[in-house]
């Protein structure tokens, strides 16, 4: 059967901040905005990562140390193997007018990777908000400066930009300007929130949603969302706005590593 | 056609384990062709399972060590509630117990639900660490565990026998003696072991794992024409099944109704869909009016 497993060593390492770190890997992988990979520590275990951007000849993962599988990461060292497999899911779709992007926390590595990919296909118009709790928790400042027509930030205790959110500088913006797409990769609460404003607008848009997700190719059935059996790591993880209708359990719920229902 | 009584709109059948428990995904399945969908295994406790990756590939399918995730027995069910509500579908519940006292329990829970069938998952691979040998590889625990069970059981029950057993169709006779309504086989084949010779480790996370994939097809069609020519129960036959001319393949070996696992995993969740249409497709020019008409009719040389 097909194998999309590659084991490479770690070619660089980043900080981004205290507790982000980019790996980059030597590979050529075909990957689009919004796709992730499993990533395999030997001995440890195996998580999805979202790209945060590929080139020729690399792939780079954007992570956020949050438990033992992070932790073990952030132990590893430059020429450490690690093992991925994909890309796998749907990644953004590719519009190239007025464009926002809405991002929040540390959910805006693949928006910065779709800010370049709209940038090479020659978008009329990229405007980005980049939301986070604080000035020291913002990612990519300078990257979609430079990417994009317009770049924003809002903070939750106004240390740098807007004081606020990410979804009330974008309340501001689509009563100032009129745009045809929204891309929004935040907490999950926080992209609802943007889905509303998306709506109230008319504005079509796609969103970035997770799951928890162990086989990352369609057959485990741990990323399932109800009711109609949306399987996330093949169907999405982007969905655009008429499928997030049908996900009832958007907002809601999501199920735990046994398979539990449980609320977000 | 029916199975074990029950009407089935087709004979192919959503194999345990794949595409996890959640009522949408079982429902989806029915939509998409099957006939019946079977759950994940349930275990009277919620199991996490084991450490990623619980998949690998190689050239003649996959190996798997899933270790039974599961939201145990009482959410379990909660789904499968929520499969019948307002929907057509025949639900085979998989249980998975440690010892015959924890199948009867699970057995009894099932009593209470709308589940159409009881599997019992008697030849689970992946946990023998923690359960020790499989027991459908244990002739007086296959007696023992289904004639517990049967005492209990509303539902017609199926065991889920393993082919790594040396006499697989005498472990069948034993289930059907103990009064085993039906019979599911072959559950996955091994242990396997796929190793990334860059790493110098086993891909799966758990090491080893049960194999699946096209490579066991032809394991799996001898092991139910033996089992088919020795008892008088049906059999859901799995096994390695990708396309419609492996279904018709099985169920001339004997198998009344068919399971596809692995085969989701090659052909995306299309494979229900298709697999039904080239199914009927060989049935309409080889002329055989019905499923049924397939059953068994293998005339061996």
């Amino acid at each position: 059967m097909k194998c999309d497993r590659q084991t490479l060593p770690i070619a660089a390492i980043r900080a981004e901040n205290p507790s982000l770190r980019t790996f980059v890997l030597e590979t050529s992988l075909k990957a689009h905005p919004g796709q992730f990979i499993m990533l395999t520590i030997f001995g440890q275990g195996e998580k999805p990562f979202s790209i945060l951007d590929v080139t020729n000849s690399s792939c780079s993962l954007t992570i956020k140390n949050i438990g033992p599988f992070t932790e073990a990461l952030f132990q590893l060292k430059v020429g450490d193997l690690l093992s991925i497999r994909g890309p796998y899911g749907k990644p953004f779709s590719t519009e190239t007018g007025r464009v926002l992007m809405v991002g929040g926390g540390f959910a805006t590595p693949p928006l910065r990777f779709q800010a370049k990919a709209l940038q090479e296909l020659g978008v009329n118009y990229l405007v980005n908000i980049n939301g986070a709790r604080s000035a020291d928790d913002l990612l990519y400042v300078p990257d979609f400066n430079d990417l994009c027509h317009r770049s924003l930030i809002a903070t939750d205790d106004g240390s740098l930009g807007h004081l606020g959110t990410s979804v009330a500088v974008m309340e501001t913006v689509l009563s100032e300007e009129s745009f045809d797409h929204v891309y929004i990769s935040g907490p999950e609460k926080m992209m609802q929130a943007a889905a509303q404003v998306a709506r109230r607008y008319e504005i079509p848009f796609e969103v970035n949603l997770e799951r928890y997700m162990k086989c990352g190719v369609g057959i485990c059935g741990s990323c399932v969302m109800d009711p109609h059996g949306f399987i996330l790591c093949m169907e999405g993880p982007v969905v655009d706005h008429e499928i997030l209708e049908k996900l009832s359990e958007f907002g809601v719920y999501h199920r735990d590593k046994t398979g539990r229902i449980t609320a977000l | 056609m029916r199975f074990l009584g029950k009407e089935i709109q087709s004979p192919l059948t959503l194999a345990s384990g794949i595409l996890g428990i959640s009522f949408s995904s079982l429902q989806r399945v029915i939509r998409d062709g099957a006939g019946m969908v079977t759950t994940k295994s349930l275990s009277l406790e919620p199991r996490i399972g084991h450490a990623g990756p619980i998949i690998a590939e190689f050239e003649g399918g996959l190996i798997n060590s899933v270790g039974l995730t599961n939201p145990g027995i009482h959410d379990g069910l909660l789904e499968v509630e929520k499969f019948h509500k307002e929907f057509a579908g025949v639900s085979i519940v998989s249980v998975f117990g440690a010892d015959p006292d924890e199948f009867v329990s699970l057995a009894e829970a099932v009593n209470h639900s709308q589940a159409d069938f009881l599997e019992l998952n008697l030849s689970c691979p992946n946990v023998a660490d923690e359960f020790k040998r499989p027991f459908a590889l244990i002739p007086e625990k296959i007696t023992e565990i289904v004639s517990a069970v049967k005492t209990v059981s509303k539902l017609p029950v199926l065991a889920k026998l393993s082919p790594n057993a040396y006499d697989v169709a005498g472990m069948a006779s034993l289930a059907e003696t103990a009064g085993a309504d039906g019979i599911t086989m072959i559950n996955t084949l091994g242990h396997g072991m796929v190793i990334d010779a860059i790493a110098r480790r086993p891909v799966l996370h758990n090491n080893f794992g049960g194999i699946s994939g096209p490579c066991i097809k032809p394991l799996a069609l001898k092991l139910i024409r033996d089992v088919y020519l020795k008892v008088n129960i049906p059999i859901l036959g799995t096994g390695g099944v990708s396309n419609g001319l492996d279904a018709v393949e099985m169920m001339m070996a004997g198998a009344a109704a068919v399971a596809i696992g692995s085969a989701v995993y090659d052909r995306g969740l299309d494979v229900f869909r298709s697999t039904r249409q080239e199914m009927e497709a060989f049935m309409a020019e080889h002329g055989y009016a019905d499923y049924a008409d397939l059953i068994g009719i293998l005339q061996e040389n």
